[in-house]
């Protein structure tokens, strides 16, 4: 840096205009009117995870070959990335702005890659040291039990969980088959969860074996125990021989239990329970049909699911509601309706309305009825209140009654395994605040991921570490000149022929070479990558690389504010503001 | 080495001895001789020079900045139109006190077109801050080019040596040559101040704004008031060295005259016959022939004008609407002095038109007789 | 994710007058990462003059020497000369001069120059105006263009001279035309350039934030859509004669890059339409020159 020169006279100054000196002391920081600067921001898909993963940060680290990295970061929030990896309703990827560019990036498959390599790592995985006094009894094992029990423990929790069936695990055991989630996967993630100190002991069904009195030891309790009561129909016969429940068959199954079924199935329902049966019962050499009594579009089953189920020969039936279970003969006769869609209902899909006279009959040797879940009441404490089906909480998952908290399918609608994981955590976070006194609204507060309602509880833990802006980036704040149009990978399936031959897994995940080429086509939202686009095209060389791997500093000395590191940021990683004078 | 040689010739010689390493120009009549003679010297090798044919004579100066802010010694020559083309270029050489020499050859400026003798080009360019030399013959025009490397190198002023057009650049006389021995020790290398360096990057000829220009221009204004002395210190060494030496202006004629004739060019050599003559007829006069035009060699002239108390001036050349150049010049030279003769300015020659004894006995008489001169411009053999 | 190749010297330096988000300056930084600090730069009279500082300092850390303004040709010629001369063969001589200073006042210079094969890299760092004397057209502004010396009730008539024709037929050993949006391509070609002997040019595209009205954050993304709407396509020329397109495969109709330039906001559709003829036949005359 040279300092200003200052010449008497004539005498002192060279025959010619030749330099003396460079234009360092001249700070053109001062011409700024506005002021770029970086500035993380939240991705789509993190900001609709309901597990709360950060997934431009894994990706990320799979871009770089950091595996085990991608992994323990995913563990930061999430104990369960093989499973998510394999059954999430990935909104992740509808909400991937690369969609709205070419086709949104197969997230799930990067995190089920992720997953599998770790398994391969054979890592030990260490009890977790300085166990407080405080002990916390979670009831169920599913995956909100398991995911408030994981970050618990790790939170130095002295943690017990109860399970009333003989194998822990919840609707990830008993509801979901092997096909889609293989049991070792299951196992090995429950196993990483135990190795840390979690205690769980199975075989103590909630309100039978264990009463809240039982429970006085324990500091704060959790109830998790989910939906597994089967909706009735509410119509004749359904009580009737060869006619079963859903949920029941798929336990029996996937506990290994024997079956009796007929050949011909008709199940009723249009969920992944109904859809889980039907590829089931196919499974042990049956015929199946779905009878569900909207159309397509409302089906709430995974679009996945329902491929899959029809290329494996189950037959759908749409706007068929059967209204009466008879017996004629060996076989049962459904009595049908046809229905058409009229005004919408409460969940926003149109009602199904039947069409007078248009019955009609079906004959199956066996009927099962998957039509939906409900939450079994009867043992809890008396001060949580139920309303429409669920068990009311605060946004933290605290009850009315001091010191017991619900989560899970429990207390909300959107029935699935991630928001399952993290309703878990959430609450997790919520009894560690309530256990020391702090105020749990204003802590989930501040690690919101964009609006919410998921939360980052690395972000709780490690608050000056990796930033985030909460403002979700939209596809129209990325500069997508930088991006090669490219179709996204398809995980394969097993040939249809083999695969309904058993339960085997139906989906392979990616190879490395794929993973690294899929992971390759994420935008990184509102993330910097170290593309260096900024560094480029800096015409001031005000933009400064740092010792750090992908950071970079605006030099304000000399940024004179003309916004191109703002626009030509792939990923809307930086920001601009007026500059204050 | 004594030779018969033009004056285009003695140019190329002179250029040859003075180690020149870079060359650019663009040939106009009447010098092309000089730069077909040094392309010749080139080619066969003796001269290891660079030869840049440019396609303009603006081009030809811009190459010479250009080769020496590189650091090397350059040299180019033109005439008439091509100095004027030149012009802007000449500014900047001495602005950046490059150390280059040029030779012009004397030609009428264009319309109407006119190849022959004629100070209007080099005069034109009086105030470009370039050094100007005036030759009356070839001898004189190759000791000048020397001489012109020294000043030049020293002064960090670029020099511009004149000769007549036609009447030096192609007219043979006899011409003592030295030889490259005798001119090394005299000519050093050129060392440039401020070299391009790759190690030591620096930037040439940056803007400077009004709180710094104003001092650049007063070091050259400075560098100019040096170049009396050391254009002697350099011509006393030619002389002692080659026995031959010029002085700013040279005397000639009656030692103490009532009328002196001033002269430049070789109009000074016709002038020596004239006022001999009339020196022998009983007349007071005497002449100064002013070989360095610029600077102006005040101090010298008022030296050798004293007692004078008519002065007579032959400019071959009009600045319209003022008259002779060196007329005016010497006017104002003469300003602030105690003693101011009167000055006589006549006009004759332009284009080639020859300056005969006659018209220069006439300009004498003239001048001789009247008191005070009866017009601004006296315009010597004017068919009018 | 794959790096950038980009050397990391600044040899252009900060605290320079550009204007924020100078294109130029885009261009001169990544060509001196390329040219790299054995380099002399003659700046024929242009923003150049005055963007690298007053006297007594200079922004820049290799020599640079400021010449007249039709002078760029000429001057670097005698600058290689006496490199030569003193023996330095190593030192790349370079012009950078504006389409002013080539186009139209340079172009005698360049001409003599390029006829002479003289051994320096030309590069024409193309702003479509006189940019520093306050945005008059050149020959190298575009047709229909607005300039302070083709108003928006008269804007400029004729369209841009193909100033890569001319060099081209002048039979130099390398001609090629890069912008800033392409930092790979034009490193290449500045490195290629350098190590070819004899007169070598480059004409870089440069969009001027003031002089084309347009927001200074625009400026990568108008260089990009220059080439895009193949306005200003990337291509090179060897021996004048042996063509090499470097096809930009995200084409976009003309009206993408006009639409974001204040200069063109007067543009009425016939003349939109007749720029999109216009750049459509020289694209084809581009590719059967290339097919010979």
């Amino acid at each position: 840096m040279t300092k200003q020169f200052v010449f008497k006279g004539a005498s002192e100054m060279p025959m010619i205009s030749i330099s003396l000196g460079h234009m360092d002391w001249n700070k053109t920081g001062t011409w700024r009117t506005q002021r770029p600067f970086y500035e993380d921001k939240t991705p789509p898909c993190s900001a609709a995870c309901p597990v709360g993963n950060d997934i431009v940060a894994f990706i990320q680290k799979i871009t770089q070959g950091d595996f085990e990295g991608a992994w323990n970061l995913i563990k930061e929030e999430n104990p369960y990335p093989g499973i998510c990896g394999r059954v999430c309703f990935h909104p992740c990827e509808s909400k991937c702005n690369r969609r709205d560019y070419d086709e949104p990036i197969v997230i799930h498959a990067l995190e089920r890659f992720v997953s599998d390599f770790a398994s391969n790592l054979n890592k030990k995985i260490e009890k977790v040291p300085g166990v407080r006094k405080e002990k916390i009894a979670i009831i169920g094992s599913g995956p909100a039990g398991m995911s408030c029990a994981y970050h618990l423990v790790k939170l130095h929790y002295d943690v017990t969980v109860f399970e009333s069936s003989s194998l822990a695990g919840g609707m990830l055991r008993i509801g979901i088959p092997s096909y889609r989630l293989p049991k070792n996967v299951l196992d090995r993630e429950i196993s990483n969860i135990v190795a840390l100190g979690v205690e769980i002991r199975t075989g103590i069904p909630f309100g039978e074996n264990l009463k809240l009195d039982s429970l006085k030891d324990y500091q704060a309790i959790f109830i998790a125990t989910g939906t597994h009561r089967s909706r009735g129909l509410h119509i004749p016969g359904e009580k009737g021989k060869s006619v079963f429940n859903g949920l029941d068959l798929l336990r029996k199954i996937n506990l290994g239990n024997k079956v009796k079924l007929g050949d011909k199935i008709a199940i009723i329902g249009g969920g992944n329970t109904a859809l889980d049966v039907a590829r089931s019962v196919i499974r042990l050499g049956k015929k199946a049909t779905i009878l569900y009594r909207r159309s397509k579009e409302e089906m709430p089953a995974f679009e996945d699911e329902i491929v899959e189920a029809i290329e494996e020969g189950v037959k759908i039936r749409y706007l068929v509601n059967p209204i009466r279970i008879q017996q004629k003969d060996s076989l049962k006769r459904l009595e049908c309706m046809r229905m058409e869609l009229g005004e919408k209902d409460e969940s926003g899909r149109r009602r199904p309305v039947p069409i007078p006279n248009s019955n009609f009959f079906i004959e199956e040797d066996s009927v099962i009825i998957a039509a939906g879940e409900e939450i079994e009441v009867s043992f809890l404490p008396k001060g949580m209140e139920e309303r429409e089906g669920i068990v009311l909480t605060q946004r933290d998952g605290s009850t009315g009654i001091k010191g017991i908290f619900a989560g899970g399918d429990l207390v909300s609608n959107q029935r699935t395994v991630a928001h399952a994981i993290g309703s878990g955590k959430k609450t997790a976070l919520a009894i560690d605040c309530y256990l020391k006194g702090k105020d749990s609204e204003e802590a989930i507060r501040q690690i919101l991921i964009g609006e919410g309602p998921s939360i980052s509880i690395f972000r709780h833990l490690y608050p000056d570490e990796r930033p985030r802006n909460p403002h979700v980036v939209t596809f129209e704040e990325l500069n997508t000149d930088y991006f090669e149009p490219s179709k996204r990978r398809r995980e394969s399936k097993g040939l249809v022929k083999k695969r309904i031959k058993g339960f085997g897994e139906v989906t392979s995940g990616f190879t490395e070479s794929i993973t690294l080429e899929e992971a390759e086509r994420c935008f990184s939202c509102g993330t910097c990558n170290g593309c260096e686009n900024c560094y480029v095209f800096c015409p001031d060389a005000s933009i400064i690389k740092t010792e750090e791997i992908l950071s970079h500093q605006v030099d304000y000395d000399f940024c004179k504010g003309c916004g191109i590191c703002f626009s030509e940021c792939p990923r809307g990683a930086i920001s601009l503001k007026e500059e204050a004078r | 080495m004594k030779k018969v040689i033009t004056g285009n010739q003695a140019v190329a010689y002179g250029v040859i001895l003075s180690r020149v390493d870079v060359i650019s120009a663009y040939p106009i009549t009447p010098q092309t001789t000089i730069v077909e003679e040094l392309s010749e010297l080139i080619a066969s090798g003796r001269l290891n020079t660079r030869f840049l044919k440019v396609e303009s004579e603006h081009s030809a100066m811009a190459a010479l900045i250009g080769a020496s802010t590189g650091g090397v010694r350059c040299f180019t020559a033109t005439s008439s139109h091509g100095l004027a083309y030149m012009h802007e270029m000449l500014h900047w050489a001495s602005g950046a006190r490059l150390p280059i020499v040029m030779v012009n050859v004397n030609r009428a400026i264009a319309p109407p077109w006119n190849i022959w003798s004629d100070q209007s080009d080099s005069l034109s360019q009086r105030d470009t801050g370039w050094i100007q030399f005036y030759c009356e013959n070839n001898q004189e025009v190759l000791d000048t080019i020397l001489q012109a490397y020294r000043i030049a190198e020293s002064i960090k002023l670029p020099v511009m040596v004149v000769l007549d057009a036609y009447v030096l650049s192609h007219t043979s006389e006899p011409v003592e040559i030295p030889t490259m021995e005798e001119v090394d020790p005299f000519i050093p290398p050129y060392c440039p101040e401020y070299p391009i360096d790759t190690q030591e990057p620096m930037a040439f000829s940056m803007i400077a704004t009004p709180e710094h220009f104003l001092e650049f221009r007063y070091k050259i204004q400075k560098a100019m008031e040096q170049v009396p002395e050391i254009a002697k210190k350099v011509d006393d060494e030619f002389r002692s060295r080659f026995g031959r030496g010029y002085g700013a202006i040279e005397r000639h004629g009656k030692e103490e005259a009532e009328v002196i004739l001033m002269t430049s060019g070789t109009v000074t050599s016709t002038s020596r016959i004239v006022i001999r003559k009339l020196v022998g007829e009983g007349y007071s006069i005497a002449g100064i022939k002013i070989k360095r035009f610029r600077p102006f060699p005040s101090e010298e002239i008022y030296e050798a004008i004293k007692g004078a108390k008519k002065l007579a001036v032959i400019d071959r050349n009009l600045s319209a609407g003022v008259g002779g150049i060196f007329a005016q010049e010497l006017r104002a030279s003469l300003y602030s002095r105690e003693e101011r003769p009167q000055v006589f300015g006549f006009i004759s020659g332009l284009g080639g038109r020859d300056i005969t004894p006659e018209l220069i006995e006439e300009a004498i008489q003239y001048t001789v007789e009247h008191p005070r001169p009866e017009e601004e411009i006296l315009w010597l053999g004017l068919k009018k | 994710m794959k790096k950038r190749e980009i050397p990391l010297s600044e040899n252009l330096g900060h605290g320079h007058l550009a204007c924020a988000g100078c294109g130029a300056a885009v261009s001169m930084r990544l060509t001196l990462k390329a040219l790299g600090e054995k380099t002399v730069m003659v700046f024929p009279a242009s923003c150049w003059s005055i963007i690298p500082g007053s006297w007594p300092y200079s922004s820049f850390r290799i020599p640079v020497v400021h010449a007249g303004f039709a002078t760029g040709g000429a001057t670097a010629s005698g600058v290689r000369a006496a490199l030569d001369i003193r023996g330095d063969h190593e030192a790349v001589v370079a012009v950078w001069a504006g389409d002013g200073g080539t186009f139209d006042i340079g172009l005698q210079a360049l001409s003599g120059a390029a006829e002479r094969n003289e051994d320096f890299i030309y590069i024409c760092n193309d702003n479509e105006g006189y940019m520093n004397t306050g945005t008059q057209r050149s020959s190298a502004t575009p047709m229909f263009a607005w300039t302070t010396t083709t108003p928006v009730t008269k804007p400029k008539e004729n369209p841009k001279k193909d100033i890569m024709a001319i060099m081209a037929d002048h039979r130099i050993p390398y001609a090629a035309t890069a912008t800033i949006a392409y930092p790979e391509d034009l490193l290449r070609k500045m490195e290629k350039a350098k190590r070819i002997r004899g007169t070598r040019f480059i004409h870089l595209l440069s969009p001027c934030s003031p002089g084309w009205r347009i927001p200074s954050e625009l400026t990568i993304k108008i260089s990009r859509l220059a080439v895009r709407s193949r306005i200003f396509p990337l291509y090179e020329i060897e021996n004048g004669r042996s063509y090499n397109i470097q096809e930009e495969p995200h084409t976009v109709p003309v009206k993408e890059y006009l639409k974001l330039q204040g200069r063109f906001s007067h543009l009425t559709d016939q003349e939109i339409e007749r720029i999109q003829e216009m750049a459509d036949e020289e694209w084809e005359h581009l590719l059967r020159k290339a097919r010979c």
